[in-house]
């Protein structure tokens, strides 16, 4: 088992023919994950590497009943992109696309909301399910099995590279990932921490969580807030990057545009609080990682192995 | 995202029919003459920061004697970290009320909202706390306009009736039309004013635009500061030449901003792997003199300008190099860069410590390249925390 992505999972690549989307089909058909169709306006009825494209989103579902998309367009043609594969009936959307027009990110998640679409991103390199082969997104590039091997460990991450260097940690500590999930550097993004957590909860092969995360937004202090209601009842690894932002002035930005702090808001410090408070393993390095994993996980999973 | 200065948002809300007091930009005091003076006037430092009035930078003055005087005075203000190089001259409003009304993107709920308030004068931030009947905060459907009824209810529940509650539901429909028509991610005006006459006009407004809309504002070019919010001051001349470095090539992404001293050089990439690099370095109580961002896959040309730029700065006796395990940037490409920067400049490396911890896409090959050049290299194998404190012990010795 893992989140989101399984054997089930009929991509679709929307922007297919792309510079961008190249590498991505290349790297994807190499780890064996299947693309079903492409999309590209004007392209219909070419192939790239063997993946049928078309014009349409209407058609790839047609025709090969896709049921998720990943979306590798322009930033201009990001909103139009999304909105298509909603009205398509598709329920799984990763948007990699950055620089997208915040009132353009803000429209594309009010619909999806309302239709019950699952998004992740926008600007995420993606999701990847090692025991399964699948990953949609640039995740991984060319060796994803270097950071991702099987086994029982969530990962959730606010940073694209983090999201390998993470599972890297898991997988230096002895275990695996079930699923590991870049959920996208912008300020407003589909699903957050705490909506992850709620699908890794439900998930019986992960068995604890790890997570990466940044200054600004609020993401953490909800995810411990969803912790203090009982809705995530495994063990919770959490680490804060940034923590020498709350000594800049405010209204500086390092890192991802997400990444701001606004008066108490967003701060490394209080988001740490928030999820210790809240009975998270908050560590204060990251390679603690490692040892605490070890530690919580030694039992429930019959050992290191 | 980017602030505009306050004489170029006045000037869109006066083009798009929003009501402001007439206004010039003086550069010199002697260009204050009669004709700016047929009322009392305001003169406002033009900087883009908020928060001028408290940091005394807006005057009043009733004479052109006084108006010169006074910014004489202004001219020689810093307001935070911004010089001050210019200044706006409005006329002085007749004011009866003070209002407040704001235009933004909710984080939490991911809408616009309208924060409106008919109490003047105020930080809007603590009314909401302590008297949130006064304020009235209202969220628009991010696909529609704000229609007539709604601006009329805002202000109506606000208490504002008459003449004025018609002249304000027409300026807050104005302003969201702006809004949305330039991608602003704020639209402030504080004061809105109702004069004397019950005129509703925009006293002071505080414009900023999405800089990842600016490809569809052609209109703004030049208006907009990108990145100004990125940074709590002017953009010093080694930022500038790094954003010229960053801008010759669309490969990848080159970030650089100076830190106050430091003799770390701190040559990182990826957004967060940046961000833990300097954590670890500043765990350790070492000093990085820059923070650096690259990431992208950048060209060998991009990293070898910005790795030149980070040693040339003052003070910089060692270099860490280090990166998340990379999905796409190729490890090659940044050891050339690095070390062709590192050679060109004639580093001692006996003197000058460089740690570098890539892995990623290509790393074999980035690793005979750093190797070959005698520069201490880690992969995978050691954490970025591990090779921070390896840098760290290494800079013992130099300083």
């Amino acid at each position: 088992m893992a989140i989101l992505i399984d054997q089930n999972t009929r991509m679709v690549i929307q922007g297919i023919t792309g510079r961008e989307a190249q590498m991505v089909v290349d790297h994807t058909l190499a780890y064996g994950t299947r693309i079903y169709a492409g999309v590209t306006p004007g392209k219909g009825g070419q192939n790239v590497l063997g993946v049928p494209v078309y014009d349409t989103v209407w058609e790839a579902v047609k025709k090969q009943n896709v049921n998720a998309s990943l979306v590798v367009v322009p930033p201009a043609f990001a909103l139009d992109a999304v909105l298509e594969a909603i009205d398509n009936g598709i329920k799984l959307i990763v948007v990699t696309t950055e620089n997208i027009p915040q009132l353009d990110s803000v429209r594309m998640l009010y619909e999806a909301r309302k239709k019950n679409v699952v998004i992740i991103g926008p600007n995420t390199v993606g999701i990847i399910n090692p025991k399964d082969n699948v990953k949609m997104g640039s995740i991984g590039g060319d060796r994803p099995e270097r950071c991702f091997v099987p086994g029982n460990v969530g990962v959730i991450s606010r940073s694209g590279g983090m999201t390998a260097e993470t599972s890297w940690m898991v997988k230096r500590a002895g275990f695996g990932v079930t699923t590991s999930v870049g959920i996208g550097g912008d300020s407003f993004i589909g699903s957050t921490i705490k909506d992850l957590l709620a699908l890794f909860e439900e998930d019986e092969e992960t068995k604890a969580v790890v997570t990466f995360s940044e200054p600004g937004t609020s993401f953490e202090e909800d995810a411990a807030q969803f912790l203090k209601e009982g809705g995530f009842t495994k063990p919770l690894i959490s680490y804060v990057a940034g923590r020498f932002t709350e000594s800049m002035p405010e209204g500086t930005v390092f890192g991802h545009a997400g990444a701001m702090i606004s008066g108490n808001t967003g701060r490394p410090s209080l988001k740490m609080k928030a999820l210790q408070d809240a009975g998270a393993h908050v560590i204060e390095r990251y390679d603690d990682v490692i040892s605490v994993l070890k530690t919580v996980l030694g039992e429930r999973v019959g050992g290191v192995k | 995202m980017g602030r505009m200065l306050e004489n170029a948002s006045k000037k869109l809300l006066k083009e798009n029919g929003i009501p402001a007091p007439n206004h010039w930009v003086i550069h010199k005091s002697d260009e204050i003459q009669a004709l700016h003076l047929k009322k009392p006037c305001v003169l406002k430092a033009l900087v883009p920061v908020g928060k001028r009035g408290k940091a005394g930078a807006i005057k009043f003055a009733d004479s052109v004697q006084e108006a010169q005087e006074k910014t004489e005075e202004l001219l020689k203000m810093t307001v935070r970290n911004y010089e001050v190089n210019r200044v706006l001259l409005e006329e002085k409003l007749e004011i009866a009320e003070e209002w407040y009304v704001s235009i933004t993107i909710d984080p939490k709920k991911q809408m616009p909202v309208i924060i409106a308030t008919t109490e003047g004068g105020v930080e809007v931030e603590d009314l909401v706390k302590e008297a949130p009947e006064k304020v009235v905060i209202y969220h628009v459907e991010p696909f529609s306009k704000l229609y007539s009824y709604q601006a009329k209810e805002i202000w109506s529940k606000l208490g504002v009736t008459g003449k004025p509650l018609i002249q304000a539901t027409s300026v807050l429909c104005g302003l969201y039309d702006i809004f949305l028509k330039y991608d602003c991610y704020i639209l402030e005006i504080n004061p809105l004013v109702l004069t004397k006459d019950q005129q509703v006009m925009a006293a002071a407004s505080v414009m900023g635009i999405d800089d990842s809309a600016l490809f569809r504002q052609p209109e703004l070019a030049g208006q907009v500061e990108s990145g100004s919010e990125r940074s709590w001051r002017p953009l010093t001349e080694l930022e500038k030449a790094m954003v010229r470095v960053n801008d010759a090539d669309y490969r990848g992404t080159a970030r650089y901003t100076e830190m106050d001293g430091g003799s770390i050089g701190f040559m990182c990439g990826g957004g967060g792997g940046s961000l833990l690099s300097f954590d670890a370095l500043t765990f350790l109580g070492a000093q990085p003199a820059n923070y650096t961002e690259t990431g992208g896959n950048p060209s060998e040309e991009k990293v070898y300008g910005l790795t030149k730029g980070i040693l040339s700065k003052e003070g910089v006796k060692g270099l860490f190099v280090a990166h998340n395990i990379t999905n796409n940037t190729q490890i090659d490409v940044m050891a050339r860069g690095i070390v062709k920067a590192v050679q060109e400049l004639g580093v001692n490396l006996d003197e000058f410590p460089i740690v570098v911890r890539e892995a990623g896409v290509n790393d074999e090959e980035g690793k005979r390249e750093f190797e070959s050049a005698g520069i201490t290299y880690y992969g995978e194998e050691v954490t970025i925390e591990q090779a921070a404190a390896e840098m760290v012990k290494k800079m013992e010795g130099v300083i």
